[in-house]
């Protein structure tokens, strides 16, 4: 109690914390439940931000500590951005930031105020597929197809980069992305493909 | 003949993968669900003292904080897919290091994150054993398991080796591993009254169901499992582990939805693990090759509160012909958390008898190919019946061939490109597919001439949607289009788990059933009607194909199946219910290539080659990615993956994608895949074999038979790194 109160808490929402708690446990064989949430009892500082995602702008007030990734998953309901690790180490969950590829996972949302934003989720026209995704199906680059939005738009970026010149700069550029299933020559044969079909 | 199986169709499910609109079990829309977090031990061995939860309950957004002393009591299931051997979070005893202690519900993730680093636990802790190696004098043979019994013995080992020309007698080690699907094992939960719906990330939907209604006490039929799409899971999330369970116990108790999902880290001690192996091989064979005897004993770690073994050691029994074999799979209790079955099960033992048999070759001066020919055996040596069709004779002169290994110098450290070592290696891949319970299926056909298949199997990503829907479209006769297969769901009817290569051949058969049976009502319906130009003609007489019945020897006589529904003018339903699946077998021969720099100890793997029998090829295309999912993952058994334990503290200290080294896509060549593409006539699903886990078992030793003939040195412990390498590096 009285660290909390040397972190700068009123004493208002302290002794409402400690007053819910106090009497969830006299309820014999009961949970610790608080009835609501009390205030101020942990970092809450907000921000007001506008991510646009896929062309799209959305107006959040938002925990500075919320990673991007959670945003789109959790709070925007935008779950085709995957989480594998939640430490940069899969790239399950790359996007797009003003074209560049961006694991969102290592990203907090206050950082991308503004800025535009593309997940797989905005490849598509309607429904013509994206070079890319097109490529992915047909060389059959996934299996479990839970690392294909980040190696998706990796390879987005990969070729937009200029990084499909041959296999090799394409296995090296694209290893940011994991694939358990082992789906990597067919990736790089998608990759490769639609690296051509771009007309470079 | 136009045939949709066979033909190499893209995934059905693939605009739902690369457009993010699959729906994996964390994706799930669950309006109100709050979020869990498992606090663990961080001790391996011992009991709870104290465990102080009140600053956690006060942090912002807490709901509820549950320990063992609050936590609902849970009955530890029965079923087979449940291989934990007690539920933690019920009582103050503490059975390894990151075992859960507490569960932390919030309204938000960050703040139940925020307030799981409050909870403060105290223990009296006991010092823990954690390696193998100190345990080997206690080793023992434990009971039969779910693969049948620990140690077998055909004919008489001693005599045998006694018999024997040349002797290998080897010893290799192989680590822990962990299956890191990409997708971390997650559970939400949402009741409604005395009905639950799990939206779970299952190899096992069925057993799921099972595992929750034992746990909870609640009848089957109240709780449906939801997997349509799964991120991986190679075998992780086969069995039911207790996150599960106690997820769907938080929720009941809180009458709120609760969603879990695991760390990466926490997937480490969460679900199962791949034990390490120590491995003791003699065989003995005559200067011709032939073997005389296989002495095969395994010792891995199992733990104080669960003994099973899941490395099989099936090759060493059944895939060479060799009249004294023994084979024992022992096991020591350590304090580590249970381990499981893992992609492939049987690719431990086959590491250790293919090395053997590479080590063998060298001692007789004999082809590795040749050796292996002169060990064939065309029928299972322990029950001396014919397997349902074994064209591995075929896997080697093709695979052979195509790798052009008859220009490989078998001199060791002969093959060079610069300063660069070549090395050359091989070995036979085998793995059992099938002898499980099997699947139901269910169809319904539509007035408008569509079919819904149902089977509550899953998709791991091996093409259970593509596959199916194409024999389902084969047996009634249909368009591929014409067909909705459909899946993770436990209220479709039963299929076991989608582990071991026993999907094709139990929910093959099943679907094969089930659409044959509405094929013949269909068919009936047009004969029996005088509306039909079909009438009267027997019904054996009618084919049924790219969306007509025809009458066989008068193509003229025919009509459209939508037709013939349409005039019905209800639905034609068919329902089988499961048969367990005959023991099937499916094998290969792979080849690697690897080279090797001598002043750093780099090994590169530049070429992988496998020759395969998985019976008849349902889909080249997705049955070639299961062949280049197994060699990517024994390069990664080969020479990256290991999972390290702090032997003090019986901790996991890499438990994440940095430490432990999964495959890139920089170390992974070109991998080329044939296919034999001959029916087994003992297989319901079309002729076609489980075939998922076979291009996993002899890669592995492929790689490091590479490396000896690259370098000339035996590396008998697994993964082999540079550091192994450089080691030696002056005499490489």
């Amino acid at each position: 109690m009285s660290d909390m109160s040397k972190d700068g808490h009123s004493r208002r929402s302290v002794l409402k914390a400690g007053g819910v708690t106090t009497a969830a446990l006299a309820v014999p064989g009961g949970v610790a439940a608080a009835a609501a949430p009390p205030e101020g009892t942990a970092p809450a500082s907000t921000a007001e931000v506008t991510l646009t995602v896929n062309g799209r702008p959305h107006a959040l007030t938002i925990e500075c500590r919320v990673t991007l990734l959670d945003a789109l998953r959790e709070r925007l309901g935008l779950t085709g951005t995957k989480k594998g690790c939640d430490r940069g180490e899969c790239g399950a969950c790359t996007l797009l930031i003003e074209g560049e590829r961006v694991k969102s996972c290592m990203t907090l949302a206050v950082m991308e105020d503004g800025r535009e934003i593309t997940t797989v989720e905005g490849l598509a026209r309607g429904d013509e597929l994206h070079p890319v995704q097109e490529a992915f199906i047909r060389r059959d680059a996934f299996q479990c197809g839970f690392c294909t939005p980040g190696q998706i738009m990796s390879a987005v970026a990969c070729i937009n980069e200029g990084h499909t010149r041959s296999c090799e700069e394409i296995r090296e550029w694209m290893s940011g992305n994991l694939c358990r299933c082992g789906c990597y020559p067919n990736i790089v044969d998608a990759v490769r493909d639609a690296g051509n079909g771009a007309g470079r | 003949m136009s045939s949709i199986v066979g033909s190499p169709v893209p995934r059905v499910d693939g605009r739902a993968k690369v457009t993010g609109a699959a729906t994996y079990a964390a994706d799930a829309e669950v309006r109100g669900a709050l979020h869990g977090l498992l606090v663990l031990s961080t001790v391996a061995s011992g009991r709870i003292t104290r465990i102080d939860t009140r600053e956690a309950e006060r942090s912002a957004g807490v709901v509820a904080v549950f320990t063992h002393r609050n936590m609902p009591r849970l009955a530890r299931p029965e079923y087979i897919g449940f291989l934990k051997g007690f539920i933690p979070v019920q009582d103050p005893d503490i059975h390894h290091s990151g075992q859960p202690v507490a569960y932390v519900v919030a309204e938000t993730l960050e703040e139940a994150q925020h307030a799981a680093t409050l909870v403060g636990v105290s223990y009296d802790a006991r010092p823990p054993r954690a390696v193998v190696a100190d345990a080997m004098d206690e080793a023992y043979v434990p009971p039969p398991g779910l693969s049948g019994p620990n140690e077998t013995t055909r004919g008489d080992v001693a005599a045998g080796l006694a018999q024997a020309d040349v002797l290998v007698d080897v010893t290799y080690t192989t680590p822990m591993h962990h299956h890191n699907s990409i997708e971390p094992s997650t559970t939400t939960a949402d009741w409604d009254g005395e009905r639950v719906t799990v939206y779970e990330s299952a190899q096992g939907g069925h057993a799921t169901r099972i595992c929750i209604s034992e746990a909870l006490g609640v009848p089957p039929g109240n709780v449906r499992v939801l997997s349509p799409f799964l991120g991986g899971g190679f075998g992780a999330k086969g069995p039911v582990w207790p996150h599960t369970l106690l997820t769907a116990a938080v929720a009941r108790e809180l009458r709120r939805p609760v969603k879990l999902v695991l760390a990466r880290a926490q997937t480490y001690t969460s679900h199962g693990l791949r034990a390490e192996a120590h491995q003791r091989l003699r065989i003995g064979a005559r200067h011709d090759g032939t073997l005389t005897a296989i002495d095969h004993v395994s010792t891995s770690q199992v733990t104080r509160t669960e003994e099973g073994v899941f490395s099989q050691s099936q090759s060493s029994r059944i895939l060479y012909a060799c009249p004294h074999v023994h084979v024992a799979q022992r096991a020591v209790r350590l304090d580590l958390p249970a381990p499981s079955f893992m992609r492939p099960p049987e690719s431990v033992g086959a590491f250790g008898l293919e090395s053997a048999l590479d080590e063998l070759s060298y001692a007789l001066g004999m082809d590795p190919i040749e050796l292996r020919l002169r060990n064939h055996t065309a029928v299972n040596p322990e029950t001396g019946e014919p397997f349902g069709s074994k064209h591995l004779l075929e896997c080697y002169r093709r695979g052979a061939a195509a790798f052009r290994w008859t220009e490989r110098d078998p001199r060791p450290r002969s093959m060079r490109d610069g300063d660069t070592l070549i090395g050359w290696g091989m070995a036979t891949a085998a793995h059992t597919a099938g002898g499980r319970p099997g699947a139901g299926a269910r169809v319904v056909l539509s007035p408008a001439g569509k079919a819904v298949v149902q089977v509550g199997t899953h998709d791991i990503g091996t093409g259970t949607y593509t596959v199916m829907s194409q024999i389902a479209a084969q047996t009634l006769g249909l368009e591929l289009d014409d067909v909705d297969f459909q899946l993770g769901d436990s209220d479709y009817p039963f299929a076991f788990m989608s582990v071991a290569s026993a999907t094709v051949p139990g929910v093959g058969a099943a679907v094969n059933r089930a659409c044959t049976t509405a094929r013949r009502s269909v068919i009936d319906l047009a004969v029996t009607d005088p509306r039909s130009p079909l009438h009267g003609i027997p019904a054996e007489q009618i084919t049924a194909e790219a969306g007509f019945l025809r009458a066989t020897g008068d193509s003229r006589r025919r009509e459209r199946v939508r037709t013939v529904l349409a005039r019905h003018g209800e639905p034609v339903e068919a329902t089988t219910e499961p048969v367990p699946i005959p023991p099937g077998y499916s094998v290969g021969a792979e080849f690697a290539e690897v080279r090797v720099d001598p002043r750093v100890g780099r090994v590169r793997v530049t070429r992988m080659l496998g020759a395969y029998d998985a019976g008849r090829v349902l889909n080249r295309r997705t049955l070639r990615s299961q062949a280049l999912g197994g060699a990517v993952c024994a390069l990664g058994f080969a020479l990256t993956e290991h999972t390290v334990v702090d032997p003090h503290r019986a901790r996991i200290v890499n438990p994440n994608l940095s430490g432990y080294l999964l495959p890139v896509n920089a170390d992974i060549p070109h991998v080329q895949a044939l296919f034999i593409d001959e029916p087994d006539p003992t297989s319901e699903a079309l002729g076609a074999r489980g075939f998922g886990e076979t291009p996993g078992t002899g890669m592995t030793a492929a790689i490091g038979n590479a490396i000896y003939h690259a370098t000339g040195r035996r590396f008998r412990d697994l993964p082999i790194t540079q550091d192994k390498l450089i080691r030696g590096a002056n005499t490489l």
